[in-house]
């Protein structure tokens, strides 16, 4: 299985057969991999990814987003039903969001929230036998970043992977773009990211620069940011 | 199966983008996006992209007994189907507003504006006459159908030929494609429709508008004109009231483009016409491979051709089965540099082979394992392993052209990801506990773009 | 039918009238007593009911409802004895849909329905005799309904069919002359805006005749509302001399 690791592994490859290891080993199988009787197989196609102690998963490409618990995820609120926001989270299933699960909301003190807002959620619950549930505070009753997102802002679709290249990677697009433009941003983990900047030109130009850093490689990116941020300043 | 819903910040800031006449491919507000007509093997077989809606149309013919009312003319029959394979919001089987819309469009703009001259598929009068039926099917919707359709469907009309009929006396022989040459339709005029999309109670309109401003938009205006400024339709859709001069502007602003879609169509035609008749490859594998959509310039990013390494796999696939069965010993060449081209951001080709359908793997043949990539230098220099068939194999699945594989054509494969994944993979050490994949702390703040996750 | 002539060499159509005279308007309103509002319009031979329903709470499927608005709900049928030969479908065929279609349009933008969120209301019209300008006739028809049941309206909504032969611009086409491949346009709007709520045109007519027609047919729906708006007045009038108050 170590051997593996970084590289391209397709459904029905087998990566390691545990009765032949000895000894006791807890390994850790995350989406992409699932356990066959006596040996680990793949299940997505993908990058074998490893993490210490022995933690393994495949990262693929995928435009679908399926829920996870603790997953911070942009929703579009689509209906209020009683004291609960449905709220689309891109998934088979509308998610449910308490009035209550915001910063200093009391039954008396309802959120803000219309249809058709944005709001920068975690996901409570996920699992594939309920409905995913939503709050924007964390356990000890702060926002700490989530909430209703401003209407100011324009919201992006894109792929489960790149959002995932954007976390993940310390030097990315958006740091390049960063070092010249102002703006904000909020990334959701199920593909949706929402971004502000002080003009209009300067988003559409940032949300394209985004959509199409996916398959550049880091160079390429620092060569295209650059082209943009030239532009954009008007030397061009 | 209902399609993202529209969130009010995405609305806000599209209008307002509009509003400073900017659109987000950066084109100009009676700009189209690039439009390529491709046709296909069979005659009347055409499909159109204009941007990323994808619009198939096949015309076919059939002999029937004409209507009393007009026992002289032929019939003109148009069928739009809109399937959820476009946009999960259209529903298989019972038509929506939406496709009796474009159904209804399109049937004024060619069949009442008599683009075909219907007396002219009169075989016998009153007992025998050609029905014509045009199938547009939507392959992917953003935005702007009808527009698409009508250049399908004309286009597809004008490529097409229907059999050649003799008639004597009481007998009408209809003549197969192999007796005699097949006939085109008597085509007047060539009507196409430009789509008017109105912002801000009519004050800003936009031409040829994505499936994004499609859904912010107070209404369409949908103008069906012809080269010679011949109005064949007109059309306004949506909750918005327009005054006169700004009908007349919009027709005006369609009549300058017209033209030029009409001049694509006949340039197209033509060309496809003398590949088939010089005997070049024709139909759509040839055009697919040959198209390259366009992009923005300030983002166009054409990536030199780049080898993979595959050593190790080359290594562990010593055999082959050939055809006879027999297990027969391996050269593997690793002096062949291979090709990951990638044409557009999210798509790749794979295969080099440009007569797409020529398979060139072996049946019964180990498969070959994993593409293993390497590197940890962002340089590559790799090859990839090629496979060298020992026999020759017919497979001849595909109904247009026979499938071969000689022991010349060598396997390439390619991964769209290739490059991506290649420099992703050796960055993936830091990753928080149970999210895999990424750090999930919800920060948001203002900042001098700083990377808030 | 090709060889009927549509304009005569002396300048009169083949029904008798002048290429700028609308066919005879005869209307009344309230004809029903159990919809909220209702009316009956002939236009020459066409004849056309109308009936409106609302504003009233939603029906069928709770999913239609609107949050800041009223929902519009529209039917546009043809009676089985309405044309020539016996019309086999009533509803549901392509044309009818993209009438009602149409019509729900229209309507839409001239009912103000933000005062009625969450509510429907229908218009239901039945084309009686149909001897072209059905649709014109259906949404005058359906103006003089909507008055009748007090929902308010920005304006009249008059329509009315043009057509364009021999450089000659003719109005309110009847059925023989539709039949003749004539370029026909059909428009609704508001006249004291002069703003088209709906335009339709079929047929091949050159840009350079286009703003004559435009304008031909805003000067026809301007004398349809000349009608339309006596017969209202005259109606209101009436009911309210009969309610004891003048």
């Amino acid at each position: 299985m170590e051997d593996s690791i970084g590289k391209v592994v397709i459904p029905g490859d087998i990566l390691q057969n545990l009765d032949e290891k000895k000894g006791k080993i807890k390994v850790t199988v995350g989406p992409g991999l699932i356990r066959d009787g006596s040996h680990i197989a793949v299940t997505k196609s993908g990058i074998l990814r490893h993490r210490e102690p022995s933690v393994f998963w495949v990262d693929c490409h995928q435009k679908r987003y399926v829920p996870a618990r603790g997953d911070n995820v942009i929703g579009i609120v689509t209906a209020k039903q009683g004291d609960v926001f449905k709220v689309d989270i891109g998934s088979s299933e509308p998610a449910s969001l308490s009035f209550m699960a915001f910063e200093a909301a009391t039954k008396r003190n309802r959120p803000n929230l219309n249809v058709g807002d944005c709001v920068n959620a975690k996901l409570l619950v996920a699992n594939k036998d309920c409905e995913p549930e939503l709050v924007c505070i964390d356990s000890y009753g702060r926002s700490s970043g989530l909430g209703i997102l401003p209407n100011e802002g324009f919201l992006l679709q894109c792929s489960i992977g790149l959002v995932r290249q954007l976390l993940r990677n310390k030097f990315n697009v958006l740091t390049f773009l960063g070092k010249a433009i102002q703006y904000e941003v909020a990334i959701g983990m199920n593909g949706r990211i929402w971004l502000h900047c002080h003009t209009v030109r300067e988003t559409i130009a940032i949300s394209n620069a985004i959509c199409r850093s996916e398959l550049m490689s880091d160079e390429e990116v620092q060569i295209m940011s650059k082209k943009v941020v030239d532009s954009l300043q008007g030397f061009e | 199966m209902k399609d993202h819903p529209l969130s009010n910040c995405e609305e806000k800031f599209v209008l307002a983008a509009i509003a400073e006449n900017r659109r987000f491919d950066g084109r100009g507000v009676y700009i189209y996006r690039p439009i390529v007509i491709l046709y296909g093997h069979d005659r009347g077989c055409c499909h159109v992209q204009i941007g990323c809606t994808r619009v198939l149309a096949q015309v076919s013919c059939e002999v029937i007994i004409p209507k009393q009312t007009r026992p002289n003319e032929g019939v003109l029959h148009m069928n739009v189907e809109l399937s959820p394979m476009a946009c999960p919001s259209f529903e298989a089987g019972k038509q929506s507003d939406y496709g009796v819309e474009v159904n209804r469009a399109l049937e004024r703009l060619l069949r009442d504006s008599l683009c075909i001259d219907l007396e002219s598929l009169c075989i016998m009068s009153g007992e025998k006459v050609w029905q014509i039926r045009v199938d547009v099917h939507v392959l992917n919707h953003d935005g702007n159908l009808i527009d698409c359709s009508s250049i399908a469907a004309i286009a597809a009309l004008s490529h097409f030929r229907r059999p050649d009929v003799t008639v004597s006396g009481e007998e009408v022989t209809i003549h197969p494609l192999d007796e005699k040459d097949a006939v085109p339709l008597s085509v007047n005029h060539i009507p196409l429709s430009v789509t008017f999309a109105f912002f801000d109670q009519g004050r800003t309109l936009l031409v040829d508008p994505t499936d994004q401003e499609e859904r912010v938009m107070d209404g369409k205006m949908v103008v069906g004109i012809n080269k010679h400024r011949e109005l064949c339709m007109l059309h306004v859709s949506g909750k918005m009231l327009v005054l006169q001069d700004q009908v007349v502007r919009c027709v005006n602003i369609a009549a300058a483009r017209v033209g030029e879609i009409t001049d694509l169509i006949k340039d197209t035609l033509e060309k496809d016409n003398a590949a088939r008749k010089s005997g070049k490859e024709f139909g759509f594998a040839k055009c697919l491979a040959d198209v390259i959509l366009g992009v923005d310039d300030l983002l166009k990013h054409y990536v030199d051709s780049m080898s993979v390494d595959t050593t190790s796999v080359g290594q562990t696939a010593k055999t082959v089965v050939d055809a006879d069965g027999n297990r027969v010993q391996m050269e593997v060449d690793n002096a062949e540099t291979g090709n990951v081209s990638i044409k557009v951001p999210g798509t790749g080709k794979m295969s080099t082979n440009t007569e797409g359908g020529a398979v060139t793997w072996c049946e019964g043949e180990e498969s070959d394992s994993d593409v293993i990539l390497l590197d940890k230098n962002d340089s590559t220099s790799s090859e990839v392993s090629s496979k060298q068939v020992s026999a020759v194999v017919e497979l001849s699945d595909s109904e247009e052209e026979s499938v071969l594989m000689t022991s010349q054509d060598l396997e390439r494969t390619e991964l769209s990801k290739s490059r991506a994944i290649e420099t992703r993979e050796n960055r993936g050490g830091r990753c928080r506990g149970k999210s895999f994949g990424g750090r999930n702390r919800g920060k948001r703040g203002r900042g001098n773009g700083q990377r808030y996750f | 039918m090709a060889g009927v002539e549509v304009v005569s060499e002396q300048g009169f159509r083949t029904d008798g009238r002048k290429p700028n005279e609308l066919r005879r308007i005869r209307c009344k309103q309230g004809v029903f007593s159990h919809a909220d509002g209702s009316a009956y319009i002939e236009q020459g031979n066409t004849k056309v009911l109308a009936t409106v329903y609302g504003p009233h709470e939603i029906r069928g499927s709770r999913s239609k409802a609107l949050h800041d608005r009223a929902y519009v709900n529209c039917q546009f049928s043809m009676a089985t004895f309405s044309t020539g030969e016996r019309k086999q479908r009533p509803r549901g065929d392509r044309k009818s849909t993209e009438m009602t279609m149409h019509m729900k349009q229209t309507f839409e933008a001239t009912i103000l329905t933000q005062l009625y969120p969450r509510s429907q209301i229908d218009i239901f019209v039945e084309v009686l005799q149909a001897d072209g300008g059905n649709f014109a006739a259906c949404v005058n028809a359906a103006t003089l309904a909507l008055i009748d049941a007090g929902i308010p309206l920005k304006d009249y909504v008059c329509a009315c069919t043009v057509g364009f032969v021999d450089d000659v611009t003719i109005v309110d086409i009847n059925h023989l002359e539709e039949t003749n491949h004539i370029a026909e346009f059909t428009v609704a709007m508001l006249p004291k805006s002069e703003q088209f709520v709906m335009l339709e045109m079929s047929s091949r007519l050159h840009l350079d005749h286009l703003s004559k027609v435009m304008d031909m047919a805003t000067k026809a729906c301007k004398d349809v509302h000349l009608v339309l708006d006596r017969a209202v007045r005259d109606h209101v009038s009436e009911v309210w001399q009969q309610l004891g108050n003048t």
